[in-house]
């Protein structure tokens, strides 16, 4: 440690590139693996935050919840700790406002998910032509008491509540009653619901043409989603082998230039393991160097970020990264190692 | 008392047409409180001579002796050791750690021998002697050639070594700083009970010599 400071107080030019290519680098990873993780939760905030484990659609919707119909006779007799979903898409749109691509969820009042819904202000739906959205709307002029209308259907919904972190496949929720539901899909006698999701881990529906999954299996099928995560998780794990390349190269370049003077310290009977321990602790503390800022760089751009981009700063999950991007900047360091291992002493003696 | 003995050391580097046989059966003593010059021209053995001594090299034949053992009964890691605490190297190649200030280059010491360095006023009086005592906070790139020099002669010096194995100590110096580091060398040896051994070819230093080997073509002989 004492050689790994003296060096960086001295060679502060030299470290200071190394610290901010390691910032550079680390920034990057953060704002991805941000954008992932935000994108990822505009996907599934809806569902998740209804608290369910099973999920029963009908059998032939190929998983998907807006292709899905159940009948009376497919829904069965429900318990406390299940609930109708009726999802549908939909355009909102309302006079001297742009118009919104959402989710409409239809709730039943007396169901756990409705009584569930957090909402950031308002209250909660009353009646077939009320509507708690989205926060998103308010990003887009919405307030409460702004009339909608949804589709092509004249009727207007008022909005009585705002509700935050309800996207469901990046689109704002539009949390109504299932009559409502029925009514945006033109089916007043027909399916009960789009879906039935439970609370109980254990539950399972059985009925002929339905089939029950489990909340992940529903969230894995969401168009788009699993494509999207694997890209991000793609970009962010060749961002981190490519960091653990250039951190190589660097503190291979930074140590290859020592080793004459590391010859000397051996032929003066210092032992190896001083000389590596300088060669790891100086990487260990230019890279925790470099990932501190890179952190509260990544702290600023939390705050002054614009709400509508989709970004999501999970300490847990950047800590993880943070941690992963050390460990790969230490394997890094681990390169010169041998170098240092077989620095010869006698290439010293005789000028 | 002999400090450092060699006894029938050669020395064979490669194989076949490219073998070269640098040194030949070479026998050598230094004693405690005397100064042993080993002189010869360029190419004649004399670092291959130090490597050897200094326990850096195991020769291809013979027996070095340091303190009553032989380097080959001891392991490297107890090699390293002795060059740590018995062996005080003055390299003709200084490299004295760019980021380290003079008095760091002693810290260092400090670090990993904590104990049996030489004292605060001893280290003061050598850099006083050595005329580098204003020079502790310098880095080695603020020091001239002989500067560095000099701090790399009390640098090997502070951890008190019994056996000083100095390679050209005195390459970058002008005849003056030589007539110092020469009086140093040889006080270190009779006042302070050292085996001083330095490979030169630099004749001023002959007058401060209690004994003189001559190398040539790998070949030792007492003078």
């Amino acid at each position: 440690m004492f050689l790994a400071l003296k060096e960086i107080k001295k060679e502060k030019l030299r470290s200071g590139l190394i610290i901010a290519m390691i910032v550079l680098i680390s920034y990057l990873i953060f704002i991805l693996t941000s954008l992932a993780l935000g994108l990822a939760q505009q996907n599934t905030d809806a569902i998740r935050s209804w608290n369910v484990d099973k999920v029963v659609l009908n059998a032939d919707a190929n998983t998907d919840m807006r292709q899905s119909f159940l009948s009376q006779q497919q829904v069965g007799k429900l318990t406390s700790k299940e609930a109708y979903i009726g999802e549908t898409t939909v355009v909102a749109k309302a006079k001297g406002r742009k118009q919104l691509s959402a989710v409409f969820i239809g709730l039943k009042a007396d169901q756990f998910v409705a009584k569930n819904v957090q909402l950031t202000s308002g209250r909660r739906v009353r009646a077939g032509h009320e509507v708690v959205v989205d926060e998103a709307f308010k990003l887009a002029g919405y307030k409460l008491g702004s009339r909608v209308k949804l589709n092509a259907d004249e009727t207007k919904y008022t909005i009585v509540g705002f509700t935050k972190d309800a996207k469901l496949n990046i689109a704002p929720a539009v949390y109504g009653q299932l009559s409502t539901w029925r009514a945006l899909r033109g089916m007043a006698n027909g399916p009960v619901a789009s879906a039935v999701v439970s609370r109980n881990a254990d539950y399972k529906n059985g009925r002929a043409g339905t089939k029950t999954y489990t909340t992940d299996q529903i969230i894995a099928k969401l168009p788009g989603y699993q494509a999207q995560n694997t890209t991000f998780g793609m970009m962010i794990g060749f961002l981190m082998v490519i960091s653990l390349v250039i951190i190589a190269v660097f503190l291979y370049i930074l140590t290859m230039q020592k080793l004459p003077n590391y010859a000397v310290l051996r032929a003066q009977g210092i032992p190896s393991r001083v000389l590596v321990g300088a060669t790891l602790s100086q990487s260990f503390i230019l890279v925790v160097s470099g990932l501190i800022i890179g952190s509260l760089l990544a702290a600023v751009t939390a705050l002054v970020v614009p709400a509508a981009v989709p970004m999501a700063f999970d300490i847990p999950a950047l800590s993880g990264v943070a941690v992963a991007l050390l460990v790969m900047a230490m394997l890094g360091a681990l390169v010169p190692i041998k170098s240092v291992l077989s620095v010869d002493p006698v290439s010293v003696i005789g000028g | 008392m002999t400090a450092i003995s060699l006894a029938g050391v050669s020395q064979v580097f490669g194989k076949g047409t490219a073998k070269v046989q640098a040194l030949t059966d070479v026998n050598f003593e230094a004693e405690a409180g005397t100064m042993t010059l080993v002189m010869g021209p360029s190419g004649s053995g004399k670092s291959t001579f130090l490597t050897i001594a200094g326990g850096l090299l195991t020769p291809t034949s013979g027996e070095v002796t340091v303190d009553g053992t032989t380097y080959s009964d001891r392991t490297k890691k107890e090699r390293d050791a002795l060059r740590l605490d018995a062996i005080g190297f003055v390299l003709q190649a200084y490299h004295l750690l760019p980021y380290l200030t003079v008095a760091d280059q002693f810290k260092l010491v400090d670090k990993v021998k904590p104990e049996g360095n030489l004292s605060k006023d001893d280290l003061d009086r050598i850099l006083d002697t050595l005329g580098i005592e204003d020079l502790v906070n310098k880095y080695p790139d603020e020091l001239s050639g002989g500067q560095q020099q000099r701090v790399a002669i009390a640098r090997a010096l502070y951890p008190d070594p019994a056996i000083i194995l100095a390679d050209e100590p005195t390459a970058a110096l002008d005849s003056e700083r030589v007539a110092v580091v020469g009086q140093l060398l040889k006080s270190l040896a009779v006042d302070h009970n050292k085996a001083v051994v330095v490979v030169t070819h630099d004749v001023r230093l002959v007058d401060f010599a209690d004994r003189m080997y001559e190398i040539r073509d790998g070949q030792m002989t007492l003078k």
